[in-house]
């Protein structure tokens, strides 16, 4: 028999028995729904995430700290003797000139611990308490008015957050811009705290920030490292003590490898993060909840296969003289075994095709789910990728054949005499 | 020509061992109509499982126009049955839910013949049983002589050297019975087929041109009708 009569002859059996084939179908289909969906959710979140994370940070940034006592390295070290690298938990100036002299590392800029008395806008206008950073990186800053070269805050000019605006009394962010702004600092005493110094220091306000589509965003004033390293000297206790920083950002040079760059740094005794490791995390976890999600829907495609067997065994019951009489008129074994492939194979592609039909369906409700994560409109975290869905029916349909193949294989076998006797 | 040499057929093992044929022989020439006669259990659908090659008996030889089928491996067996027999069933077996046009099909596309000349065999088929206007019709619609008629032209549409009938009318009333008589003995003459029926109706056998009357799976005697006019 030619498959193309046999796939017809396939079709026209399982129309007959409409109601079975479409419940049978469903079954699969309720898998093809959920295997479809959790893929759609990861491939959405994944590219949601590397959006959020390609604009909120700069990926040639490394934050470099002092090495981490993992805990495993319990050798007890000599006393008196000096050890290669810092191991106080801070870095020093003979860090900051060591990494800056790894290849592919362009520029170092130490993370200078800071604090703030007060901002003021000068004269008599109340002071209020603040959050100072040291904007080091370039990464870019939803602005709400103003403009950065190079996502930088150039020496004397300051960044100001939106959420500042009204206390300070400007009008609006467009307001803000060129405006002087007073920062005051004080120097501690070494041992009692005591206030030693006081120091006021005027800045022009270059822009004005707001909170944008940010993975974590904390209001707070954003000087140059030029600034920061000013106040750093003059906060510290004692002059003659040497400089002490948390942590040191490093540039990675354009034309450097991240990787290699990273390695060499955690090779130099140092630990190092960066946006690259945030971003491998963060597809770790969406990776575990998405093949999770499948896994539910994988379960319920092999219960279907159940199904499809069960379904297929009653049809074989059903047509034995259907397919005694094929036999007797001379069709192969081959055929006849065919003809049931051929139909499990239509209901696996049934089920598919309803059940990534459906789940394409859910993609309408991406401007729900993204209001309703308060993400920015348009963004979509379901993301349909026709290629899975193609090879997913597929899959469905080799599922089907090969759930279909002991029904099939006891129509190929069913001798027509015995098919055939009616009395 | 058809030569059954000594066949014989046994189900079961050892004491439970059953002879549905016993040493069977005959000869049947070509374009003859015969009867196969017996009681329900005397071997006679055996027999005729056994010449069309449905069965395989364990002694014996089946020669059709020379050849042993007996011989023959399970693909060349079934594809003689598909391109030189036709069978028509006591119970019908129509597909219920597909057209007529739709079951005449089935042994055409068991053949492998081309669509194009399938249509055209088809409405012949049809044609001959006078169902023609009901070619789009379901099966399940027909009257039970209406459903043979369709099981003759099934039976015919491929053209067979050898057409089986087991029981044609067992299941109809006298007079559509006495239709598909006639269709199956014009038919017969008509096309030169060998014809073989296999019946307990003894008038439907007296119309034959050969009676083979099987009793326990022996051959009881057989009946030569003289040719006159």
């Amino acid at each position: 028999m030619k498959v193309r009569d046999i796939v017809r002859r396939a079709g026209r059996s399982l129309r007959q028995a409409k109601a079975r084939t479409l419940l049978t179908s469903l079954a699969i289909s309720v898998g093809a729904f959920t295997v479809t969906v959790a893929l759609a959710a990861g491939a959405g979140t994944q590219s949601y995430t590397d959006s959020l994370i390609k604009n909120n940070g700069d990926a040639r940034n490394l934050s470099v700290f002092p090495k981490l006592d993992d805990g495993e390295n319990k050798t007890p070290k000599e006393y008196g003797v000096a050890s290669e690298s810092s191991t106080k938990g801070v870095l020093s100036d003979k860090d900051v000139e060591k990494i800056k002299n790894i290849a592919g590392i362009s520029e170092v800029t130490p993370v200078y611990n800071i604090n703030i008395s007060y901002m003021t806008r000068g004269g008599d206008a109340k002071k209020y308490e603040a959050d100072i950073s040291i904007k080091a990186d370039q990464r870019e800053l939803p602005l709400a008015a103003g403009s950065l070269a190079d996502n930088k805050v150039a020496e004397g000019s300051i960044v100001v957050p939106e959420d500042y605006l009204g206390v300070l009394g400007f009008d609006s962010a467009s307001d803000a811009i060129g405006k002087s702004f007073t920062l005051h600092f004080e120097k501690q005493q070494l041992f009692t705290g005591a206030v030693a110094e006081g120091k006021d220091q005027t800045y022009t306000i270059a822009a004005v920030d707001k909170k944008g589509s940010v993975l974590q965003y904390s209001a707070a004033l954003r000087i140059s490292p030029a600034d920061g390293k000013k106040i750093y000297e003059f906060e510290k206790p004692s002059a003659s003590q040497g400089n002490a920083y948390f942590g040191v950002d490093a540039r990675v040079a354009q034309s450097a490898d991240l990787t290699t760059v990273k390695q060499a740094v955690k090779d130099a005794g140092y630990s190092v993060f960066s946006l690259q490791d945030i971003q491998e995390a963060l597809f770790q976890f969406i990776n575990v909840v998405q093949w999770g999600a499948a896994g539910f829907g994988f379960l319920a495609i092999l219960a279907s296969v159940f199904g499809i067997i069960n379904t297929q065994y009653i049809s074989v019951l059903e047509r034995t003289q259907q397919i005694g009489l094929m036999k007797a008129l001379g069709a192969r074994r081959r055929d006849v075994g065919r003809l049931f492939r051929y139909e499990a194979a239509w209901v696996g592609f049934l089920g598919g095709a309803i059940g990534t039909g459906l789940a394409l369906l859910t993609g309408l409700l991406n401007p729900v789910i993204a209001s309703a994560l308060a993400l920015e409109p348009g963004t979509k975290l379901l993301l349909f990728n026709p290629i899975t869905s193609i090879v997913l029916i597929v899959s469905l349909m080799i599922i089907a054949v090969l759930a279909g193949y002991f029904p099939s294989r006891k129509a190929a076998k069913l001798d027509p005499i015995e098919a055939l006797r009616t009395e | 020509m058809i030569e059954v040499r000594h066949i014989t057929k046994t189900y079961g093992k050892k004491q439970n061992i059953f002879v549905a044929l016993d040493n069977v022989s005959f000869t049947i020439p070509d374009g003859a109509s015969v009867a196969i006669l017996g009681k329900s259990g005397s071997g006679k659908s055996t027999l005729m499982h056994a010449m069309s090659g449905l069965d395989r008996p364990e002694q014996g030889e089946v020669v059709v126009n020379g050849q042993n089928i007996l011989k023959l491996s399970s693909k060349q067996i079934d594809n003689f049955r598909a391109h030189q027999m036709g069978f028509v069933f006591q119970s019908f077996f129509v597909q219920a839910n597909e057209t007529c046009a739709e079951n005449v099909s089935l042994p055409l596309e068991i053949a492998g013949v081309n669509e194009r000349e399938r249509d055209r065999k088809i409405e012949a088929a049809l044609e001959a049983v006078e169902l023609i206007d009901k070619k789009k019709s379901r099966a399940r619609d027909l009257s039970g002589g209406q459903k043979q008629r369709l099981a003759i032209a099934r039976a015919i549409v491929n053209d067979p050297k050898i057409l089986f009938a087991d029981e044609p009318t067992g299941n109809l009333d006298t007079v559509t019975g006495a239709v598909i008589e006639n269709l199956l003995f014009d038919y017969n003459k008509k096309k030169g087929i060998t014809l073989i029926i296999v019946t307990h109706d003894s008038e439907l056998a007296a119309k034959c041109d050969m009676r083979i009357h099987i009793k326990d799976g022996k051959i009881e005697h057989i009946e030569q009708r003289k040719e006159n006019a």
